[in-house]
């Protein structure tokens, strides 16, 4: 079946390797300071001493209708330190580069583990990781940073342009550029530079009937990606901003859903965040062992569950990974300098619950002898903590097309796009919106619905999956800003996915009785 | 890294003056953070970080370039300041743009405490111990957040302007879980001032929460009383208040749009109990002086019982519309009554009494149908009393109606860091009618 509603292309995912971008900061510099703060918390007294130094740059673009609205580049750069002594943490982050505010780091980080030893029951252990060194830099043709500004900004006016000449009354835009440079160094002996970017081309186009007092709005397809220019220059834009300037006016006067239980089927430029929410951070070990408690939440998933728990049906595998090429969390080392090869595991073979994410010191809880490289720190200054490699929904080994999965429908619902997302905070009953939504009426798709949503709880839902596209049909998606923790750090992560048929979910009107 | 006035001043000064641009505009911030984790009786991370960050704005032919660094030597500044008017130089004219600001007369709001001593590691340890001693008392687990910040904003423009705010925060909040694991309780604030902090009442009414050992009930879903906790209601707010923007209203984007064009400023669209308000000078929840685009903030109404008397207008729409341009607020004020918490709850027959929301999201904007969960709280309220723990549920409410039928509100008080990133808010209790509660949910 044709994607005529939805322009995506799949693009070069993995690039002139040759084109990727180099450590930039003073290597020298960086060895210096690692050994003088990894050198100062051992003799403080650290058992453990671990140390992110390096560079964020961003670039953030954005334009409403006919304005370019912003522009501007960001770079931060710092480090943080981190010590173990007598069992407590201590932690010390600056935006600075030098050899005195390391030496201030070092003091500031052990009287921080001195601070917190009075309500410290258990002391922290850690497992011993082997000690890498190691240069990762990701591949890419087109470093975006190096494109030039007039391209960037016309771009985005051109996509405004393009959606309000096909329907839209308004379009913002804008583009998200980040590129991480790191280095990592701790007392077991680890040295790990680490170079990476991505790219966010978004935009959303809105139509609006006044004399009604109704609108409504397309967000793009088209997904954050770990990739240079090059992805950005291939992801015909302009073509997916004209077809949504149409589907926006087209959304004014569909028609409406009726509320009730249908059998759906999930399109991957949904279907990710679903995984994400559900799957994602439900099986994270710090929101299990209630690290999280008191913001993001706990879930729903115990570790007595742990190759128990029957979470879907046998067509879910759901695999985490950091070396997918274009994906948002592909990296070499995780932040506590684990490598990638640990973060290849399922979290959920043919239905059954078999993997928790985990962070350096996490695993003993329950029982295993090692993290398997799930840490990350949004920044230099950021306390690492357990947060998602890739997390995708394998594809059915047989073939399975887009219209074999509608063709087994008889009343149901198809879902494009992500839009609004909520769910509870162990991981259980969500609801999710949708950028389009389709009637499937007698193993075909009709006519475009609005004002939909679907509403269900984590296992049920998983276990009513009953169809999936193969590998043909898989899509990658993510987001820049997956939000957790106190004080919140956002990450990047991708989710693939192929498109998915789910039985008798229950589907919201949200104009009407939702 | 803490800058004073005079610091910001003489930096942002020698950056104005080497500006080769038509209008440039300096914004530095930064500060010192604090903050510590705690669950299950003991710390799981903690960190203290120094941090600035300087933004360069060069303004070239209507066309705007910016550049922010952490990097404050002389090289990295200039380097900066090149870029930003080489950015500008690249770009299409703004057919919208304004020129920066010149002197502006800002409210002093009193948000700064210079007791840094409070603020440190130790001292949230202290807070945290208070929550752990409370919980191992009644028998619960107990996890929190204790953090706190001084942090300072500077802006200063070619055109004249000078303006620089510190402000100190301070805040705890608390999860308590009972030994079960069937039910959980909450309770936190946020304050500017260190010593306005109550850690013991913060620990005994999270745990008192928490301290059930009956099986929680659970109710089907539709449309219940609810008495909803400052907290609850502040969160809520804040959606309400982040629709209010004018030129989405005028442009037929919005809750606040008039069916036909315009925006329904001076219209009465909530419960003439309802007034939503914002005031530098207040001490409860005082907004900060200094506006976004360093507009001021001058004390107002944007819901004035009940009739929307203000939206925020970006200086580009206020110009294009020949209006004041109005700030948006990271404060604001729910005007209480005189309704006690308790005989709120001796009122209802059959209704539930929510602690906390969560994972709110605007599903609808134009009808600002807002969902989310209850969390952390949740009680069956029966002939006028609490008698059990209640499951938690999903709302799909949309906020006009909820808003419009507002049947009892208690005194305002302070609560934790509902609209976030500095901001404070303050709300009272409320008891509303029909809140549409859609399905139900297993997450304690």
């Amino acid at each position: 079946m044709a994607r005529g509603f939805a322009p995506l292309r799949d693009v070069p995912e993995r690039a002139d390797a040759g084109g990727g971008s180099r450590f930039a900061l003073d290597r020298r510099l960086l060895d210096d300071l690692a050994d003088l703060a990894l050198t100062g918390a051992k003799a403080g007294g650290a058992s453990y001493a671990d140390i992110r130094l390096g560079e964020t740059l961003r670039e953030y673009a954005a334009a409403r209708d006919d304005r370019l609205e912003h522009f501007d580049e960001r770079s931060t750069r710092g480090f943080g330190l981190r010590v173990l002594l007598d069992g407590c943490w201590g932690f010390y982050g600056a935006r600075r580069l030098d050899p005195a505010s390391i030496r201030e780091g070092v003091a500031r980080a052990l009287e921080n583990a001195r601070a917190v030893r009075p309500i410290q029951s258990q002391p922290i252990a850690l497992e011993q990781l082997p000690a890498h060194e190691a240069e990762w830099i990701m591949p890419m043709a087109v470093d975006p940073f190096a494109v030039p500004t007039r391209e960037k900004s016309d771009l985005l006016l051109a996509i405004c342009a393009a959606a309000r000449d096909n329907g839209a009354d308004f379009c913002t835009a804008s583009l998200s550029l980040a590129r991480e440079e790191r280095f990592f160094a701790n007392s077991f002996g680890a040295r790990i530079r680490q170079t990476r970017t991505r790219v966010h081309p978004t935009f959303t186009a809105t139509a609006v009937d006044r004399a009604a007092g109704r609108m409504a709005s397309r967000d793009s397809l088209t997904p954050a990606r770990g990739a240079g220019w090059e992805y950005v220059a291939a992801a015909a834009l302009l073509d997916e901003a004209k077809i949504a300037g149409e589907q926006a006016r087209a959304k004014l006067s569909a028609k409406p859903v009726t509320t009730g239980d249908y059998d759906i089927v999930i399109d991957p430029t949904n279907l990710w965040l679903t995984i994400h929410e559900t799957v994602g951070h439900s099986t994270e070990l710090d929101r299990v062992l209630g690290w999280e408690a008191n913001f993001a939440g706990t879930s729903f998933v115990k570790p007595a569950m742990l190759n128990n728990l029957r979470f879907g049906s046998e067509l879910m595998t759901i695999v985490a990974d950091r070396s997918q090429p274009g994906a948002l969390s592909t990296i070499g080392f995780d932040d506590d300098g684990a490598p990638a090869a640990s973060a290849e595991f399922n979290i959920i073979e043919k239905g059954v619950f078999r993997n928790f994410q985990m962070a350096l010191g996490q695993a003993h809880y329950i029982g295993l002898p090692a993290s398997n490289g799930c840490a990350y720190a949004d920044s230099p200054t950021a306390f690492p903590i357990q947060r998602m490699p890739n997390i995708s929904l394998a594809p059915n080994p047989d073939r399975c097309s887009l219209a074999d999965l509608v063709s087994g429908v008889e009343n149901g619902v198809y879902v494009v796009g992500a839009g609004s997302w909520s769910i509870d905070q162990q991981r259980d009953n969500f609801q999710f919106g949708g950028q389009l939504f389709y009637e499937i009426r007698n193993g075909k798709l009709g006519a475009l619905l609005r004002d939909g949503a679907y509403q269900s709880r984590t296992i049920p839902f998983w276990n009513s999956l009953d169809g999936l596209g193969d590998a043909s049909t898989y899509h990658l998606d993510g987001t820049f800003t997956c939000g957790k923790a106190e004080p919140v750090q956002v990450a990047p992560v991708s989710h693939g996915s192929p498109p998915a048929r789910f039985r008798k979910v229950r589907v919201l009107n949200t104009t009407g009785d939702a | 890294m803490f800058l004073t006035s005079d610091d910001a001043k003489a930096l942002s000064d020698k950056i104005l003056a080497r500006s080769n641009a038509d209008a440039c505009v300096v914004k530095i911030d930064g500060g010192e953070d604090h903050s510590l984790r705690f669950a299950r009786g003991g710390a799981t991370t903690n960190l203290a970080t120094s941090e600035i960050s300087l933004r360069i704005s060069s303004h070239i032919g209507g066309r705007i370039g910016s550049v922010t660094t952490t990097r404050l030597d002389d090289e990295a500044l200039e380097a900066a300041r090149a870029r930003s008017e080489e950015i500008a130089r690249m770009l299409p004219v703004d057919p919208e743009y304004v020129a920066p600001l010149g002197p502006q007369r800002y409210e002093t709001a009193a948000r700064y405490d210079d007791n840094a001593i409070s603020l440190r590691l130790d001292a949230l340890t202290a807070q945290a111990a208070q929550v752990i001693a409370e919980g191992a008392r009644v028998g619960v687990d107990t996890f929190g957040c204790a953090s706190s910040a001084r942090r300072f904003e500077a802006l200063a423009t070619s055109a004249g302007l000078f303006a620089y705010e510190p402000r100190s925060e301070i805040d705890l909040s608390a999860t308590a879980r009972n030994k079960a694991d069937t039910w959980s309780g909450w309770a936190g604030a946020h304050e500017f001032f260190g010593a306005r902090l109550d850690a013991a009442s913060i620990a005994r009414r999270a745990c008192a929460k928490a301290a059930q050992e009956a099986e929680p009930v659970d109710l089907e879903p539709g449309d219940y009383t609810v008495v909803l906790e400052p907290v609850a209601v502040a969160d809520i707010a804040f959606w309400l208040m982040s629709a209010m923007d004018a030129r989405a209203a005028d442009e037929g984007r919005s809750f606040y749009s008039r069916p036909g064009g315009g925006a329904l400023i001076g219209e009465k669209l909530f419960d003439e109990k309802l007034t939503i308000r914002i005031d530098p000078t207040d001490p409860l929840a005082p907004e900060g002086g200094v506006g976004w685009e360093g507009v001021p903030h001058r004390a107002r109404a944007f819901i004035d019982r009940g009739v929307v008397s203000t939206l925020y207008r970006s200086r580009a729409w206020a110009q294009k519309t020949d209006a004041e341009a109005v700030p948006f607020a990271r404060n604001f004020i729910v005007e209480g009554g005189d309704a006690a918490l308790d005989d709120m709850i001796r009122s209802v027959k059959r209704g539930v009494l929510v602690t906390r929301i969560w994972y709110e999201n605007m599903v609808e904007r134009k009808s600002l149908l807002l969902t989310g969960l209850t969390r952390d709280g949740n009680f069956l309220i029966e002939n006028g009393r609490i008698t059990a723990p209640v499951r938690n549920m999903r709302f799909n409410q949309r906020l006009g109606e909820l808003f419009g039928r507002i049947e009892a509100l208690g005194a305002t008080q302070r609560t934790w860091r509902a609209a976030g990133g500095g901001g404070a808010a303050a709300a009272p209790p409320m008891l509303a009618e029909k809140f549409h509660f859609s399905s139900k949910s297993s997450g304690v």
